[in-house]
């Protein structure tokens, strides 16, 4: 379905045909450019990212690997030091932990041990996230792990549009991308340019403009919070909801900003709520000229302290959900 | 050209020989220049010094082309030096200095000149065996006709990451040469008591891909052999493992009393010197005199305190620095 | 079981106790009301007795120790009972009837204690106890509002954002001086009239709603601005007795004597200086006489220096239109009477007429006050400053007394002396007066 928004040719994508997108135009004008990961080629990679892609650009630019994330991990590190541009795709965003070594000690850190020699232009693009039932160990929201690490740009679009953009932006970036897509979020749509854009890397999004309450939201969170400022509207309570983006860096303007205005922050994310990002982004604003606007005390809403359970109810009850989050909103509207 | 004995690769010329006996004199003094620094506490950190095994580095690499490239270990004073990385900046940085090889932000186990095609030492054991292996896909997909040459210890075989990467590149027929220097321990692991096989170069079977040990004290030996896997592998088919059975002389880093050693081994891996013996056979050659081997095992000695001096004048970096070169 | 000998609390204000000695040493048994030891506190020495009865097992401080109040300074109890080695320091919660002797100071301290959690509820007392959003907080200070007049409707009474803007906004306007008096007043300024630009409360308007509320059905009170000489009496009466201690002596004089030698004097004076002679005049030629005798009290303070006059000046004060004035007579210890009247009517003329120069109304070394020509006895004057005393004169009034045993009719007169207790203490100056009284009770002396 195409609409023409002024110049634009603007259809609906899924968020994953908009990932796709962006890998193939960058692909088709970069030979640098190629993407490596398990069962991408035929099988069209575990959620069909990469569906087509073979026939298009060939084994060697669409590189099917054995099941060794260390290898290939490492292998990124290396032919992006020699003047690749990779793009890996780790099959869960849990099996980073296999990759660990070459994304910490090897990625984030080389151009820095080597004095500002040397660049590792990759991007590692990832799947996270819980409700599909994959249960445990292929369910995590590991991103505060990545942002800890300094030489790491991390990145978490909520929405197809911003996916195509963020990603082209990632793999033209020179350093080292962690990309952590959404299993939910890969079916939802936006309307999406057809060419090729970038959206810059550090720069948070406005998705709902408000005035009572700021939410600060990630990926598929986003999604829940814009469903539960719905809700909250017709109950005369008016959120903004402010979403990153990019995680680091971070884009901390725009949110002191919105607290500024509104005095009263929560944030929420489907990621542990111990050790998860929004401690950073409740302390940051606590540091921030923010605080003398802050109305009532900075609420986080994170998954709970438990591995994400296999049934479906209890699944749910691991994780935020709108009732939650319009229960935290009204707490908060009621200091 | 040829020894009497041996034949070698066509690119070896009689300079280039006497220059591999000089330039194993630059890699002993280098390493035993560090250890006084150390040993006095003038350096700060620790290092991981290659005294004794000198030929594992200059015999492979001098069978390299220079557009060829290597992955180091945390050993990897003597692969950079082999590679043709300049000492004074090398001993600028292991003194932090700003015209170190990485300003002085890296230190000893990150050394890495790109530009030669040195991809660095790495910290983390059997960390560059997987970037060898993507350095060699460039190559294979960019058609650039280099090698990468991946230094690795016995240790380092043991790692998850050494049997992924080798796989991965045996699968993808990659131009990677897997060389083990196996100095006989992982730290203070003896490889007898760490690895259920004789030879690392075995397991090359697993793979599919060729294994060969050779002598770790014989230069011309790992020239010859290293000079046959890189071809091989420049003309695309595939990796091979190289083991080299070598000893490293002093302990694994400067705190290492050697507990797990005897004086006996030391001294029976000491009297098989192969810098002496890579003397001997240049001087039965006719390539060289006693004299002027002494000359330049006197020239590598100067050259390595003027690199100390080059250290010791340059500056600090800035704090400032600090934030440098974090992200590109 | 041991029970702890504490440092007791036997003021409001003690807060350290200095031991000066002790009564009995360790071991020795004690009774109960012997005293054990004895401290000094900030007003007092004192015995301190026990209220157990037992051996004194251990005392934890020697004499010459300054110990805060409550920390246990030693135990009593049976033989051989195991006490702490060293003072376990302030005991809150005693269990043993020690501390009843600072009950008394301590139940007016709980008292205190009690208000403040009380105010402490009511109202935030300070920032501490003030619960208020950081918004909150930037709204009062942007607007110079004080946060804890301000009544907080958040969770447990915090104080939030709205809360500071509807206090704002209902605020009645007022200039900050209002402000400032109307809380140190406690005026609700919602209860005043403003009298400024739009209704803006000035502080006048919080000054008249100090003061008592008119009667309904009375003439709107005359007012006047206190200024000029008015002002001038005003500023020095409150500078005389806010700096001076005072103290008023009053003693009867029996004037029979000094009316027998006004009566023989007065045609003499009269014909000599075409005045009257008063009694004023006897009384100043006779206090000078004292004066001399009495340098401290015809002495000046001035800044922390007692001048001791060489002259005697004596300011006479008279009453003038809506005031005060003190005309000043020099050298009168000097004079004779003749000069002495001559002087003080002239100058008490001039004085009525607000015609003193600068230099007449300067001077004076003592001063005095007579109000005799009202029905006045004794009165307490205020120390013209800088001297240190004054004389202040009563009516001549017949009235009994004793003499010799027997009651008789004598003219007495009260004479008040109001005097510098920096400067003269009371002997020296009950002895001033018992000499004026002398020599007004024997006037010939002025002869001397």
């Amino acid at each position: 379905m195409y609409t023409r928004k002024g110049e634009t040719e603007m259809r609906e994508l899924t968020y994953l045909e908009a990932v796709r997108e962006a890998m193939s135009q960058e692909m088709r004008q970069n030979e640098d450019v190629f993407v490596l990961g398990e069962d991408i080629g035929l099988y069209g990679g575990a959620f069909g990212v990469t569906r087509g892609m073979l026939d298009e650009f060939g084994p060697e630019r669409i590189r099917n690997t054995p099941i060794s994330e260390a290898a290939i991990s490492g292998a990124a590190v290396g032919a992006a030091l020699t003047g690749m541009r990779p793009i890996l795709e780790l099959q869960f965003s849990d099996f980073i932990t296999i990759a660990m070594d070459n994304i910490v000690n090897q990625a984030a850190k080389t151009r820095y041990m080597f004095g500002g020699k040397g660049k590792v232009p990759m991007v590692l693009r990832t799947p996270a996230g819980s409700g599909t039932g994959a249960a445990a160990q292929h369910s995590q929201s590991l991103e505060a792990w990545t942002a800890h690490i300094p030489g790491l740009i991390v990145v978490q679009p909520s929405t197809a549009y911003d996916a195509k953009g963020l990603l082209k932006a990632a793999i033209d970036n020179d350093n080292p991308v962690i990309f952590y897509e959404h299993k939910l979020v890969y079916k939802t749509s936006s309307e999406v340019p057809e060419e090729q854009y970038s959206i810059p890397l550090g720069v948070a999004d406005i998705k709902r403009e408000g005035k009572d309450v700021t939410i600060v939201a990630t990926s598929y969170m986003v999604h829940k919070v814009l469903e539960a400022a719905k809700e909250l509207e017709k109950e005369g309570i008016d959120v903004e909801v402010v979403d990153p983006r990019t995680i680091v860096p971070l884009d901390k303007e725009t949110i002191i900003k919105s607290v500024k205005k509104t005095g009263r922050l929560l944030i929420a994310h489907e990621a542990v709520k111990r050790g998860g990002i929004g401690g950073e982004i409740a302390s940051m604003i606590a540091e921030s000229e923010a605080f003398d606007y802050l109305d009532a005390p900075i609420k986080r809403l994170g998954g709970k302290e438990v591995p994400i359970p296999y049934n479906p109810n209890l699944e749910k009850a691991a994780t935020p959900q709108v009732p939650d989050i319009i229960e935290a909103v009204k707490e908060l509207v009621r200091y | 050209m040829t020894l009497t004995t041996t034949k070698l690769p066509p690119h070896i010329t009689n300079e280039k020989l006497i220059d591999m006996y000089k330039e194993m004199w630059l890699i002993r003094y280098f390493d035993e220049k560090v250890d006084q620094f150390f040993a006095k506490g003038a350096i700060h950190g620790t290092t991981h010094l290659a005294v004794g095994q000198e030929p594992s580095a200059t015999g492979p690499i001098a069978a390299l082309q220079p557009k060829d490239k290597i992955t180091s270990t945390h050993r990897g004073h003597g692969h950079s030096i082999a590679k043709g990385t300049d000492v004074n900046r090398m001993m600028a940085e292991l003194f932090g200095k700003v015209d170190g090889y990485c300003k002085g932000k890296g230190g000893s186990m990150h050394i890495a000149d790109l530009e030669i095609g040195n991809l660095g030492a790495n910290g983390i054991v059997a960390g560059g065996i997987s970037i060898a292996v993507g350095a060699a896909l460039t190559s294979k997909m960019k058609n650039s006709g280099y090698v990468v040459l991946c230094y690795f210890g016995d240790g380092a075989s043991n790692e998850g990451a050494f049997h992924e990467s080798v796989n991965l590149a045996s699968v993808w027929g990659l131009p990677v040469v897997f060389f083990c220097e196996n100095n006989q321990y992982g730290m203070s692991g003896s490889v007898k008591d760490m690895t259920n096989v004789e030879n690392i170069a075995d397991r090359a079977a697993a793979y599919g891909i060729p294994g060969k040990v050779v002598d770790g004290t014989d230069v011309i030996e790992m020239l010859n052999v290293t000079y046959e896997a890189v071809e091989n592998a420049r003309k695309g088919n595939g990796p091979s493992i190289i083991e080299a059975k070598t000893y490293r002389w002093k302990g694994h880093s400067k705190s290492d009393a050697k507990l797990y050693r005897t004086r006996e081994e030391e001294n029976e891996w000491k009297s098989r010197d192969g810098i002496k013996k890579f003397k001997e056979l240049l001087i039965a050659e006719g390539l060289l005199t006693e004299e002027k081997a002494k000359e330049l095992q006197q020239e590598a000695k100067k050259e390595i305190e003027d690199s100390v001096t080059f250290a010791q004048n340059s500056p600090e970096p800035t704090i400032d620095s600090l934030f440098e070169d974090v992200y590109a | 079981m041991a029970h702890g000998i504490f440092m007791p609390k036997l003021s409001s204000t003690m807060e350290t106790g200095t031991i000066l000695q002790w009564f009995k040493e360790e071991g020795e048994s004690v009774e109960i009301g012997e005293p054990i030891f004895e401290i000094m506190t900030d007003k007092i020495n004192i015995e301190v007795e026990a209220y157990e009865e037992g051996v004194l097992l251990k005392r934890y401080f020697d004499v010459d120790a300054v110990v805060p109040v409550n920390t246990i300074i030693g135990y009593i109890g049976e033989e051989g009972e195991n006490v702490p080695d060293e003072s376990p320091g302030i005991q809150s919660d005693e269990d043993d009837a020690e501390a009843v002797t600072s009950a008394q100071a301590s139940e007016a301290e709980v008292e205190e204690v009690v208000a403040v959690a009380a105010a402490a509820e009511t109202r935030a007392a300070s920032n501490e106890k003030l619960r208020a959003t950081p918004a909150a907080k930037r709204i009062a200070r942007e607007n110079q509002v004080e946060i804890s007049l301000v009544a907080g409707t958040g969770p447990e009474g915090r104080i939030q954002e709205r809360d500071v803007i509807d206090f704002i906004k209902n605020a009645p306007k007022a200039t900050p001086l209002a402000r400032k008096l109307a809380q140190s007043e406690q005026v609700d300024l919602a209860s005043v009239t403003g009298t400024g630009v739009n209704g803006k409360i000035l502080k006048q308007d919080i000054a008249g709603a100090l003061a008592p509320a008119p009667v309904a059905e009375v003439k709107p009170a005359q007012r006047k601005k206190l200024a000029g000489m008015r002002k001038v009496i005003a500023d020095r009466m409150i500078t005389s007795v806010t700096t001076a201690p005072h103290v008023t002596l009053t003693s009867d004089f029996d004037m029979t004597k000094v009316k027998e030698i006004r009566a023989q004097l007065l045609p003499t004076i009269e014909k000599q200086t075409g005045y009257r002679l008063s009694f004023t005049e006897i009384i100043i030629k006779a206090t000078s006489l004292a004066l001399s005798r009495f340098p401290s009290v015809n002495a000046a303070l001035i800044g922390d220096e007692i001048i001791y006059n060489e002259q005697v000046n004596i300011g006479l004060a008279v009453a003038v239109p809506d005031g005060l004035m003190v005309p000043v007579l020099r050298d009168t210890n000097l004079k004779g009477l003749a000069a002495i009247t001559a002087e003080a009517k002239e100058i008490g003329k001039k004085a009525r007429d607000m015609k003193l120069s600068p230099a007449e109304m300067q001077g004076s070394t003592f001063t005095i006050s007579n109000l005799g020509m009202y029905a006045i006895d004794g009165f307490t004057p205020i120390i013209n400053q800088p001297e240190t005393a004054i004389l202040g004169i009563g009516r001549i009034q017949d009235k009994p007394v004793v003499v010799n045993g027997a009651i008789e009719v004598r003219p007495m007169m009260v004479a008040s002396l109001s005097f510098d207790h920096r400067v003269i203490d009371g002997a020296p100056a009950a002895e001033f007066l018992t000499e004026l009284k002398r020599i007004l009770e024997n006037p010939y002396e002025l002869l001397v």
